[in-house]
């Protein structure tokens, strides 16, 4: 049954991924999509590191980046008929790139796991960056490099003019890449990249060198996360210097833990809420990457283990029918704490705003004033004061939900 | 003919001397019990053998071939499976995951990523076989971390039994048991090691005397005694040493 089960969440997740420009078809809504691709695909990568082999890697982005630079010189060479291959196949070429830079890194970075690795991680992270800038010729220096994607043999007489079009390229290669990336925790060199996470020490009596499953674990990592880039190089047709860099480097890694860590699904949540935020807030809002390192802060305290890791929290209290009970305590405190949120940001757009006249919400506020401060910081007071109240209530609502499962499977085993 | 033989084997860490010439000769088959007093270096005697520690100087032979100095995971690859004295189990994978590991290597699989676990049935059987042998099968979901402590301690046995090598060593396999958990655990080492070779460090004198068909005495990182139990009981240098106040502590 249980086999059922998956292969029907794996139709769903193609299915979704299919339908979703059926519902959303602006530009920007199919832009926002290909983003999304992207970035599952690089956060899943990185979850193989870190979540499944506990490496914790600040350079991810060199394996992401070196494949889609490769990827825009193969289109280029595409372009200039020096190769003749239908561009479907560019994100393999990233792949390729992404798995080569990382069987040649890997011989010495998966040495060790913890800081060591952590260390080296970054510091290869700044080499490459830094060489981006240096070697112009093939990095493009600042500005980059770029290439045209309709060039080539048509694929059954598309030649790719549309981003819709890339779209669908797109799900297919997700698709694709996440059935491989679950597989790969499914098999011997999966499972012990989980024991070696663990503990390398016990794996090594058990027949396993730590370090050589490190390294496979890495060289996956690396091959997904080159075809994550050759996407991104379908996608846009140029990159640059800050495709490789730290930066990029740092925002997959916020991705898989605010998805969540322990979870093969985490990071996929967690690049398609961070790209949301990406795309959507920035076109409010100037201070969306404050807010994005709020939320960062607000999952590692109180969701350590992710969104993932919350919707997992309540599969018990669902299984028992309990989840009912959950819904009126979740309201007290949701409604607050949502108050809570629109008002904290009111006040602080209010702060940052240049302009006298301040328009959020269909409300218009004065920034001159300390009026309209002291309203908000009340609404922001009063909110907070209704969380911590009802947060008893949701905390015995929560426990008692939880603890009728425990009757129920002392019932059930007896 | 001796299955692992230790000849003049030292350790220094720094300018001490842990272990400071140790010869010993493990016949095949046999159940050897090593005894002695806290800190007299038999856990670093097993950390040597198994690869944890590189000897400072002597030489180790397992099956005719030196394995001083080299990894773990050769060694483990050669036969030779180990407990640990503290608990070194995977706390994040699941029971049946912990023993299903162990059995990876020795099954063949080695770093393969073309087969599904799942699929592989003979391997899980087998998995589910061990599950049973120490009693674990109920708990085969639950993650090893939060087992209780006592069936931790089944599952460190587990992990070191599976592989089915052929020289088996368990540090304190019982350590911290209650007494019923330690007469079942030491049934069950009774029957997994039937056949096989066993090295076990025990401090219960009780279970080493119904365990060993020979006793190897430890105090101060030398051997001072090597015999059949019964002489070992009657060997006033061990009594002296270590032994007279156990015995009629027991
Ligand atoms: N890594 C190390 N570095 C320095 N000293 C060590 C190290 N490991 C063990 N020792 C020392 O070596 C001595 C022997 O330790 P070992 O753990 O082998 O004793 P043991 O016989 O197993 O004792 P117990 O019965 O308490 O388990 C101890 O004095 C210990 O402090
Ligand atoms: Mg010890």
């Amino acid at each position: 049954m249980t086999v059922i089960k998956k292969s029907t969440v794996w139709i769903c997740y193609l299915l979704g991924l299919l339908a979703l420009p059926q519902f959303f078809d602006s530009v920007l809504a199919i832009s926002i999509f290909n983003q999304m691709a992207i970035a599952i695909v690089f956060a899943l990568s990185y979850n193989m590191l870190l979540g499944q082999g506990g490496m914790l890697s600040f350079g991810h982005a060199v394996y992401f980046g070196l494949g889609g630079f490769l990827a825009v010189h193969a289109l280029v060479m595409i372009e200039f008929e020096i190769l003749s291959f239908s561009i479907i196949w560019i994100p393999l070429v990233g792949g390729f790139i992404g798995l080569l830079a990382a069987l040649f890194i890997g011989t010495f970075s998966t040495h060790k796991a913890g800081t060591v690795f952590a260390m080296i991680s970054l510091g290869i992270g700044e080499l490459i960056a830094a060489s981006s800038l240096i070697f112009v010729s093939f990095f493009g220096g600042e500005a980059g490099i770029s290439g045209d994607r309709t060039f080539g043999p048509p694929f059954f007489g598309i030649e790719w003019f549309q981003n819709l079009e890339i779209y669908y390229l797109a799900v297919a290669w997700v698709f694709i890449a996440t059935l491989f990336m679950y597989f790969f925790t499914l098999t011997p060199a999966g499972k012990m990249a989980n024991a070696v996470r663990d503990n390398p020490e016990r794996a090594e009596f058990i027949g396993y060198s730590a370090r050589r499953v490190r390294y496979i674990t890495f060289c996956a990592a690396g091959f997904f996360a080159g075809i994550a880039g050759g996407l991104f190089a379908l996608n846009y047709e140029f990159i640059t210097e800050e495709n490789l860099n730290a930066a990029t480097s740092g925002r997959v890694l916020l991705s898989a833990y605010i998805g969540g860590l322990g979870y093969f699904i985490g990071p996929i949540i967690g690049a398609v809420v961070l790209t949301l935020m990406n795309s959507l807030l920035s076109n409010y809002s100037d201070l969306w990457m404050l807010y994005l390192g709020i939320m960062f802060l607000l999952t590692v305290l109180f969701l350590p283990r992710g969104f993932a890791g919350f919707i997992m929290m309540h599969q018990m209290v669902w299984a028992h029918g309990k989840i009912k009970s959950l819904v009126l305590p979740y309201l007290i405190t949701g409604v607050p704490s949502f108050i809570f949120v629109i008002a904290s940001v009111g006040l602080i757009e209010l702060s940052h705003t240049d302009e006298a006249e301040f328009y959020y919400l269909g409300l218009n506020f004065d920034s001159t004033t300390a009026i309209d401060f002291i309203l908000i910081s009340i609404a922001v007071l009063a909110a907070l004061f209704c969380i911590r109240k009802s947060l008893p209530q949701l905390r015995a609502a929560w426990e008692s939900a939880n603890e009728i499962s425990d009757d129920d499977e002392k019932e059930a085993q007896s | 003919m001796s299955v692992l033989s230790l000849h003049d084997v030292t350790k220094n860490f720094g300018e001490t001397e842990i272990i400071r010439g140790v010869s010993l000769n493990i016949e095949r088959g046999e159940k050897h019990a090593i005894i002695g007093p806290n800190g007299a270096g038999k856990s670093t005697l097993f950390h040597l053998i198994s690869g944890l520690y590189n000897v400072t100087g002597g030489s180790i032979k397992f099956k005719d071939k030196e394995i001083q100095n080299k990894k773990p995971y050769e060694i483990s690859r050669l036969g030779l499976a180990r407990s640990f004295q503290v608990t070194n189990i995977f706390a994040r994978l699941n029971v049946f995951e912990n023993v299903r590991c162990s059995l990876l290597w020795s099954s063949g699989y080695k770093y393969s990523f073309w087969h599904l676990l799942g699929r592989q049935k003979e391997l899980n059987e087998k998995t589910l076989e061990v599950l049973e042998q120490i009693g674990l099968q109920d708990k085969k979901l639950t993650p090893a971390g939060e087992l209780a402590y006592a069936h931790q301690r089944a599952l460190e046995l587990g992990i070191a039994i599976a592989s089915g090598a052929e020289v088996i060593m368990l540090d304190e396999p019982v350590a911290g048991m209650s007494l019923t958990e330690a007469e079942s655990a030491v049934e069950l080492i009774h029957r997994i090691t039937e056949g096989k070779t066993l090295i076990m460090v025990e401090h219960d004198m009780n279970i080493v005397f119904d365990v060993a068909d020979r006793i190897s005495v430890l105090v101060y990182g030398e051997v001072i005694a090597c015999d059949k139990p019964e002489n070992i009981r009657a060997n006033t240098h061990v009594q002296e040493a270590y032994l007279g106040e156990v015995v009629t502590d027991a």
